[in-house]
């Protein structure tokens, strides 16, 4: 799917809201009294989107202190900007990339609750990074679930990556120390670790998963990286801020994947989950296609919520 | 962040000195309290603002009562509203008079149709049916696979194609197969898809033409947001689902979009999902989601956990300890242990409804933290353990050397303990519940 299409997504979706939108912003600036219906409006869009209570009301606030008679009619292009400007600096961080460095061994671990998209991430990964030319290999240790091992497996060979051998109920852990071992051996430089769907309120789960990390990076040693990155699924409510809090304070997230982008939710958790943690999103995918995985750009992001 | 909506009450009525009916800056006020917490659970903003204006009407007109304080009023006024809303009559499966019954898992991806549609042929199984399963994703990589392997796992039995067959040809041959055999129940597994991919919803569309199932089940995963109504009510305009699934509720999402779906579908919420196992599915509670959306903590499933946890036996020497405040750090010990297997002792406060008022420090006792706790109890006289009391400052100094720990370590535990003693002489107790 090409770019252009990623937006005709989010325009499909939103045009409703931004018809509505730019006429309130008008209308406003006509006249005043129409300024409650306009926040209230622009509450709606803003919750609609799931970016939460708290960074709603940061923004209706600045908009209701605005006096807008004293605007004209032409400064709501103005408004839409600055509205603009509040979500894209509330998702602003130092470090939306990720490092790939070939002169060393990368890691790159998948987690994220039960359905959120982490195997197909962890493919489309692999195609990407694969066409920036990076030597990969994937470590399914997704041991749990019933055929993730083998749809890990049709993914690899749909990018045209390396798959280390896996058995179903075999430690994950195991599976993780084994394939980084395979990676060395093998010269790779990336290697991208698929793991098992869990809730993060299952304790156990959890710590499981911090064993996990911990032999990772063990195994890859001190001059490897090890990045650890997050499903968020667009279509996740409010709950997606204690998903990332519980997986951050066990592994330290360093970014988000935002999935499923291909349907009518919009996808703001991510603000409010960067608003509270402080987590950036660092890819985003439009679909279940191979080549559906691109770089998070906030503006783009932004451009088109509001749009 | 979730802030606890009775504390909130409770700050709003301290000043009430009125009695009779509620003012009207009172109702606003706990409305406003309401909404914030109603749309935090991620209920819809519409289905917010039209179930605000109903309790308007209500609470306006509602008298103070005289047994029940204004805010545990008018929490139970709202905890009756959204209960009633999801559904006061427990809403089963049709079994249909002639078999075999057909059923028809659908939803976006993602959402636990597989895992549901398996756990569904259990639970009817374990009814007298005799249920099929179809496997009819063509579309996801090694899906057919996973049905295959699951419901293996509880010897149930598939019925699949492979993916070169339309899905809707794959039912009618499932149909054909068990014609001779005894089966009762079909049920049929289909890929996740988007509410707006015509294709693929044509392709469900086309099943339900031509095979009419008699149960279409939409499967919603409880942690969804604002979005979960745009989808559902495109899956309920076309094609005739008559019942939801909320999948994954042994998660710690609010599932306002229970409240949401409700509202705006009329269609009833007849199973939970409540675990990964096959065993765990659940029929639906509306009285205890209404507890869950509204922050509450849900703490009949923590009796459970609970419950679980412990035997009668030790309940109730529990609860004796408590009431003769006969509570020492053995116990104390003992306790942590018990509830890490529970969950974390984070978790279980947030389950706990009022936990936020006990104010206790941060007590989160990872695996680390009993280790050291065990070491420094370890490091006690037992007179000290069962008193500790007498463990004044030199007696700190030692135990501290003793364990490896710092003072302030030995003094931090002595200090909780302290806290939970005096907190379980202030609360009143649930029945069979040790901890409030």
């Amino acid at each position: 799917m090409e770019i252009k299409n990623i937006f005709s997504n989010f325009k499909n979706g939103l045009i409703k809201s931004r018809e509505n939108l730019k006429g309130k912003i008008e209308q406003l600036i006509k006249k005043s009294k129409d300024k409650e219906m306009f926040l209230e409006q622009l509450e709606e869009m803003l919750i609609l989107s799931d970016i939460g209570v708290s960074a709603t009301e940061e923004i209706v606030n600045y908009f209701d202190k605005i006096n807008f008679k004293e605007y004209s009619r032409n400064d709501f292009e103005y408004f839409k900007d600055q509205l603009k400007r509040m979500l894209i600096e509330m998702l602003n961080h130092s470090s939306n990339s990720i490092e790939i460095n070939e002169d060393r061994l990368n890691v790159i671990m998948v987690v994220g609750v039960n359905g959120s998209g982490k195997t197909s991430a962890v493919g489309k990964m692999a195609f990407k990074f694969k066409g920036e030319d990076k030597k990969i290999l994937l470590v399914p240790a997704d041991t749990f679930r019933a055929a993730a091992i083998k749809q890990l497996d049709i993914l690899a060979n749909g990018a045209g990556v390396e798959i280390i051998k896996s058995t179903e109920n075999a430690d994950p852990a195991s599976v993780v120390y084994d394939g980084i071992h395979a990676a060395k051996a093998r010269k790779n430089n990336l290697v991208i670790i698929d793991t098992a769907g869990r809730l993060h309120n299952k304790v156990n789960l959890m710590n499981e998963l911090k064993k996990i990390k911990k032999v990772a990076k063990k195994e890859a040693g001190e001059n490897a990286s090890l990045e650890i990155l997050q499903t968020i699924d667009a279509t996740m409510g409010q709950n997606g801020i204690f998903q990332a809090k519980s997986f951050h304070e066990s592994l330290g997230v360093n970014g988000l994947i935002l999935t499923k982008m291909d349907g009518t939710a919009k996808g703001g958790i991510v603000v409010a989950i960067k608003k509270d943690l402080n987590i950036p999103v660092k890819l985003i995918s439009f679909g279940e296609k191979l080549d559906n995985l691109h770089y998070f750009e906030n503006d783009k992001f932004v451009n088109a919520l509001i749009d | 962040m979730f802030s606890d909506l009775s504390e909130k009450f409770k700050g709003i009525f301290k000043r009430i000195k009125n009695k009779g009916k509620l003012s009207e800056n009172d109702v606003k006020k706990c409305l406003h309290e309401i909404r914030i917490a109603l749309l935090e659970a991620d209920v819809n903003y519409k289905v917010v603002k039209e179930f605000i204006s109903d309790l308007q009407v209500k609470m306006v007109d509602e008298k103070i009562s005289e047994s029940l304080s204004p805010s545990q009023q008018i929490i139970k006024m709202v905890h009756q509203e959204i209960s009633n809303t999801l559904g006061s009559e427990k809403s089963d499966l049709t079994i249909h008079y002639k078999p075999p019954t057909i059923i028809m898992m659908v939803g976006l991806q993602g959402t636990g149709k597989t895992t549901s549609a398996v756990k569904l042929a259990n639970y009817l199984n374990n009814m007298g049916h005799r249920s099929m399963l179809v496997a009819t994703d063509i579309h996801r990589p090694a899906a057919i696979e996973q049905l295959k392997i699951f419901a293996e796992k509880s010897k149930l039995p598939v019925f699949s194609m492979g993916t070169q067959e339309k899905a809707v040809n794959i039912v009618k041959a499932a149909l054909k197969f068990i014609e001779k055999k005894e089966n009762d129940v079909l049920i049929i597994d289909t890929a996740g898809r988007l509410h707006i991919d015509e294709k693929l919803m044509k392709e469900l569309e086309e099943i339900n033409t031509q095979i009419s199932p008699h149960e279409t089940l939409l499967v919603v995963d409880s942690m969804a947001g604002q979005d979960a109504v745009n989808s559902a009510k495109v899956f309920c305009e076309r094609l005739n689902v008559n019942g939801i699934i909320l999948s994954k509720i042994d998660g710690d999402a609010r599932g306002g979009a229970a409240l949401s779906l409700r509202k705006v579908l009329d269609v009833p919420i007849k199973f939970v999902g409540t675990g990964e196992k096959v065993e765990n599915i659940d029929v639906f509670y509306p009285d205890r989601m209404a507890s869950r959306i509204l922050g509450m903590g849900d703490v009949l499933t923590l009796i459970e956990k609970v419950e679980s946890a412990y035997n009668e036996k030790e309940i109730s020497r529990m609860n004796k300890m408590i009431k003769t405040n006969d509570f020492d750090l053995n116990d104390f010990y003992m306790q942590i242990k018990k509830i890490d297997n529970i969950g974390s002792m984070e978790q279980i406060v947030s389950m706990i409804p009022g936990a936020s008022r006990l104010n206790l420090n941060k007590l989160n006792y990872d695996g680390k933290e009993l280790k050291k706790i065990e070491a420094i109890i370890g490091s006690m006289t037992i007179e000290e353990r069962s008193n500790p009391n007498i463990i004044n400052g030199s007696r700190r100094k030692r135990i501290a050397k003793g364990s490896g720990s710092q003072i302030s370590s030995v003094n931090r535990l002595l200090n909780q303990f302290n806290q939970i003693k005096n907190m379980m002489k202030k609360r009143k107790f649930i029945k069979n519940f040790p901890f409030c």
